[in-house]
């Protein structure tokens, strides 16, 4: 059936945006007249607001509708091991591993974006676990956002939205902030309640480990000039490969010049002894949960009088 | 006291042992030596004729068809009297298979969610597949990562969160609280080819962690049996002597919360009726 061309017209469907009682009688309809509908089994089948992939800015609503949930942006440089913290959270997720008793697993509505982001990680018949693909950027307004709701022991129930965000969009948000194609990432630092900055051991150790220390420096003044006062915490990824004392300092000091109470963290996915769940990876968890947006501070109102009545009468 | 309807939505997919738990609780029923028996007779008996036969004689029912969804009504009544009418499915499995895979809930389905008053689910953790990843096994150094996304299998744990959260959704239950109704029963069927010993919940939280964490997190109380409706594994066309000369209904059992085992499969469902009649 043909639908109104006007665009704020959903016609049909609804009745004329333009106020015409007869749809044949509007300048803008050039469709047919409506057809009567009939009740086929096949229409009677409920579609679900949410596909399980990545969510993305039209299906965030679904999730967003009963409160805001926390963002938790990770900014990071290429390759710095994003794509893989998401994927280890999650596979700690799975076993149960990832939160104890006060943080109940509630949900999620991207549960196959989960999956797919862990699989690499996951032993595949023959197959051993690998590096999680590169995440690509496809020049997209905003990232993929995997969703995960838990529940307190206060029976609440809070939404958390991770940003799956390739590299790229933060190297070029760093040099510039209104670059063009860096439109995710401002996306990200406008919208996230937590900021998590991804400092790569491996590259910070490897053969351009100048570059690597220089990018990550523009990053953290960047992050420093747009957080608001939201929490930033510094999160060192790969923590089994070892880096010069020298070069570890000059990055803390990046980020605690510039923003002196971020959280530090080290991750790495290679356990130490015989732990089976990484190195890190709960504790960094743990903390995000355990971040609080800012609230409204009400100025307190002195009483005037003694009658309770009046208790807020003028002064 | 007034007459209860408990409408049950049984969730498992293929194989997991609809129609045989269906057909062995109905004979139970009949028999009538159980914490649940049959007030009455039953509306239409179709639908586990097959099933019944079947088991009488020692042999495994076949496959439900795919396209099957029907309806019996069994009034129902317990020891300290209360009654009710169980209104039980039976279905081919296929059809909560393909609610997940193609994402969308037939009209037919939601009306089912909609009256339901309690919902069973029905796990063969026997078939659930888990994967070893990163942490469980881990090894030195990781592989090269795959240019191409390579196709990936989504766990059936996660398929089974999923479900459960389409079928909230249709049923239009929010997330804000925990959930009495409807009821959440968890049977682990085929509980004799698993060879565990221990509580049905561990052995649930064990094997599949987060499924538990979503169940306990979205019930208030949801309640976890073990279930072995057989009691041992029967052949299509091997007629088991044992079964013929004493009868399916001298077979089968549920493990309760705490371990211990009880020959009464009807529990699980007399428990329903019970629950009910406090509120």
């Amino acid at each position: 059936m043909d639908s109104c061309p006007h665009c704020n017209c959903f016609a049909p469907d609804t009745t004329c945006a333009l106020g015409n009682m007869e749809l044949s009688q509007c300048p803008e309809w050039k469709g047919a007249a409506p057809e009567v509908t009939t009740l086929d089994t096949e229409k009677d089948d409920i579609l679900l607001p949410w596909t399980g992939s990545a969510l993305g800015l039209t299906d965030l609503s679904f999730v967003t509708g009963r409160a805001k949930p926390i963002i938790v942006g990770i900014a990071g440089p290429e390759s710095a091991g994003k794509t893989t913290l998401l994927a280890s959270w999650y596979l700690l997720l799975a076993r149960s591993l990832l939160t104890d008793k006060a943080w109940q697993f509630g949900g999620s509505f991207s549960l196959e974006g989960w999956e797919a982001v862990a699989s690499a990680l996951r032993w595949a018949p023959g197959q051993p676990p690998s590096f999680p693909p590169h995440t690509s950027s496809r020049g997209a307004r905003a990232p993929g956002l995997l969703h995960v709701a838990f529940r307190q022991e206060n029976e609440q129930l809070r939404d958390f939205l991770f940003a799956d965000a390739p590299g790229e969009w933060f190297q070029r948000w760093a040099i510039d902030a209104n670059a063009e194609d860096a439109e995710g990432a401002r996306w990200i630092a406008q919208h996230a309640d937590v900021l998590l900055l991804a400092a790569d051991r491996q590259a910070l150790s490897g053969s351009r480990l100048g570059a690597a220390r220089n990018a990550f420096q523009l990053l953290a003044t960047r992050v420093a000039a747009e957080r608001r006062g939201r929490p930033v915490a510094l999160v060192w990824t790969k923590a089994d490969v070892s880096i010069a004392p020298e070069m570890e300092e000059r990055i803390r000091q990046a980020v605690t010049s510039v923003m002196p109470d971020a959280a530090e963290f080290s991750v790495s996915i290679f356990p130490e002894g015989t732990g089976n769940t990484g190195v890190g990876f709960q504790e960094l968890f743990r903390w995000i949960l355990g971040t609080r947006r800012p609230s409204v501070q009400l100025p307190s109102a002195a009483p005037s009088g003694n009658d309770p009545l009046f208790v807020f009468g003028r002064r | 006291m007034s007459v209860k309807q408990q409408s049950i939505l049984v969730i498992g997919e293929s194989n997991v042992g609809k129609t045989h738990y269906g057909a062995q609780l109905l004979k139970r029923l009949i028999v009538g030596d159980c914490a649940l028996r049959m007030a009455g007779a039953a509306s239409n008996l179709k639908p586990f004729e097959k099933a019944m036969d079947s088991l009488a004689e020692g042999m495994a029912t076949e496959h439900t068809p795919a396209t099957t969804y029907v309806e019996s009504v069994w009034p129902i009544a317990d020891a300290s009297g209360r009654s009710g009418s169980l209104i039980w499915p039976d279905y081919g499995g296929e059809q909560v298979r393909n609610l997940i895979a193609q994402r969308k809930v037939p009209g037919q389905w939601r009306d089912r969610v909609l009256s339901a008053t309690d919902w069973v689910l029905l796990i063969r953790l026997h078939t659930i597949r888990s994967t070893d990843d990163m942490f469980s096994r881990p090894i030195a150094t990781l592989g090269k990562a795959n240019a191409e996304e390579a196709h990936h299998q989504v766990s059936d744990q996660s398929k089974l969160i999923e479900l459960l959260q389409m079928l909230l959704y249709v049923a239009g239950l929010d997330r804000d609280a925990r959930r009495n109704t409807p009821s959440l029963t968890v049977l682990l069927t085929c509980w004799d080819e698993l060879g565990v010993k221990g509580n049905p919940q561990e052995v649930m939280r064990e094997q599949l962690p987060m499924l538990f964490s979503f169940i306990d997190s979205t019930w208030r109380e949801p309640a976890v049996f073990g279930l072995s409706a057989l009691e041992k594994p029967l052949s299509q066309n091997d007629p088991d002597q044992e079964y013929a000369i004493r009868g399916p209904e001298q077979f089968g059992f549920v493990i309760l919360a705490d371990g211990t085992r009880i020959e009464d499969i009807t529990v699980p469902i007399q428990r329903l009726l019970a629950d009910e009649d406090v509120v």
